[in-house]
């Protein structure tokens, strides 16, 4: 009979070595077949109507919109709005800190943005000219969202070299414009703890750069009850020229989005 | 099957740039590894699957941020062993009782004779038995280097910790599992045993 405790290291590792290759493991499932499905999910998302409302299943997700938006009302309260009237400079957007951890939406959440169309269509729907950044090119698909006044479109970039997958768009790079100065409110982001929001100037206009843990979006429609998406979103470059909102949602750094923006106004 | 670290490098950059194709042949060779750690970990093969499947679901998307020329391997151990921890359950002492079982079906060495083999099985079921009583990072550490053959530095990466603190940590593993072990625990006799 031998004492464990006299075992020799050697002698105990070299057991181990032994048992590594008589392991009882289960037998190894096929994941790559089921891996690829899910990453190979439609990059985007047909345009759906949201229906958060009517799921019980997503009320924990409900409240949090609504603090989100709660939030954003008291923003809008001329008594709360100049303490932090920096959240006013990009027209159309309002920025909250939400105190309490955001919930995690599943990255399949609909991207909601509009009916696909082409480059030369997409102009004629909007009332501003559309700005392709020089750095990205013609864009793998683009969109029109014909909701609000002046419309809104949506440069969509599959991921290539340097410009790296986003899990919550399922797309490299993601650029919308459309006009913040008649459509206060359209989009409000909700920041949590691990979200940092940093005011900058791009081209002297002045935006922000929203990084860090992915942060909530919620995009609304003057005279509707009910959000039209809700999503989370990646690092974000955000900021106003002459009117027209522009938003560059990717997993780039601060420094490349920068670089981006550089090729619109 | 493992691949060599040259060829993951060539995949796991084409990967990053869409090739989906090269990150499904990632998957192909680093399943079983994955299955495995996370096995490890949950004790309970659904909650391994899952958490396989989910960390290298979440690896892709996080290949934007993978150091290029980095080692895939480790890098993958430590997302499959922080999804496992998210799914363990408490089905543990249900799975030592069907690892025990597992264990002489498992076995069954030609050169040994029934004797020697019965007391092989038997020392590992016991040895299996143990290390699922072992402290969670302790059993993880064990396998990485007797089961998996991860190096010191792989080691590091996968449980984010300093290398010059591998050897000490993996010391201080064996040595609970030594003290966990049975005092009359039987080593089996090394007649017969053909050791590789």
């Amino acid at each position: 009979m031998a004492d464990p405790l006299r075992i020799p290291d050697v002698v105990l590792e070299q057991a181990l070595r032994d048992l590594g290759s008589h392991y009882p493991y289960p037998p190894t499932p096929n994941l790559a077949s089921r891996v690829r499905q899910r990453i190979t999910a439609q990059p985007v998302a047909q345009p759906r109507r949201l229906e958060l409302w009517r799921d019980p299943r997503r009320l924990a997700l409900v409240a949090a919109v609504l603090l989100v938006l709660l939030g954003a009302a008291a923003l809008a309260n001329p008594a709360t709005r100049d303490a932090i009237a920096h959240f006013f400079h990009v027209r159309g957007v309002i920025v909250s800190r939400q105190p309490s951890p955001l919930p995690s939406l599943s990255s399949v959440t609909p991207l909601d943005l509009g009916h696909r169309t082409t480059m030369a269509d997409a102009q004629s729907e909007v009332s501003f000219d559309i700005a392709v950044p020089a750095e990205l090119g013609v864009p793998d698909a683009v969109y029109v969202y014909s909701g609000i006044p002046g419309g809104e479109v949506a440069l969509a970039y599959t991921p290539r070299a340097g410009i790296p997958l986003v899990k919550q768009t399922g797309l490299g790079a993601l650029i919308t414009e459309f006009r913040g100065d008649l459509n206060p409110g359209f989009i409000t982001k909700g920041l949590g703890e691990g979200g940092t929001l940093e005011e900058v100037s791009v081209h002297g206009d002045p935006g922000w750069w929203i990084a860090g843990e992915p942060h909530m979006v919620v995009v609304r429609v003057a005279g509707q009850d009910q959000p039209e998406t809700l999503r989370m979103a990646a690092n974000t470059l955000i900021w106003e020229h002459g009117g027209v909102t522009y938003r560059i949602e990717s997993g780039l750094s601060k420094a490349d989005a920068f670089r981006i923006a550089a090729g619109l106004p | 099957m493992e691949g060599r670290p040259l060829d993951d490098i060539a995949l796991v950059e084409r990967a990053k740039n869409g090739d989906v194709n090269a990150y499904e042949a990632l998957v192909q060779q680093y399943q079983q590894l994955a299955f495995r750690v996370a096995y490890q970990v949950t004790g309970d093969a659904a909650d391994a699957e899952d958490a396989a499947q989910e960390a290298f679901v979440n690896a892709y998307y996080a290949l934007g941020r993978f150091r290029a020329g980095a080692p895939f391997k480790p890098w993958l151990c430590r997302i499959v062993a922080n999804e496992a921890r998210n799914r363990r359950t408490s089905a543990q002492r249900r799975t030592v009782l069907a690892e025990r079982a597992l264990v002489a079906q498992a076995s069954g060495d030609s050169a040994q004779s029934p004797e020697a083999a019965a007391e092989a099985d038997e020392f590992r079921s016991t040895l299996v038995a143990t290390l699922r009583t072992l402290r969670e990072d302790d059993r993880l550490i064990l396998a990485y280097r007797l089961f998996f053959d991860l190096s010191e530095s792989e080691m590091a990466e996968a449980l984010d910790c300093p290398k010059g603190t591998v050897k000490s940590r993996l010391s201080r593993a064996l040595a609970r599992l030594r003290a966990a072990l049975p005092a009359d625990i039987r080593m089996p006799s090394p007649a017969g045993e053909t050791n590789g």
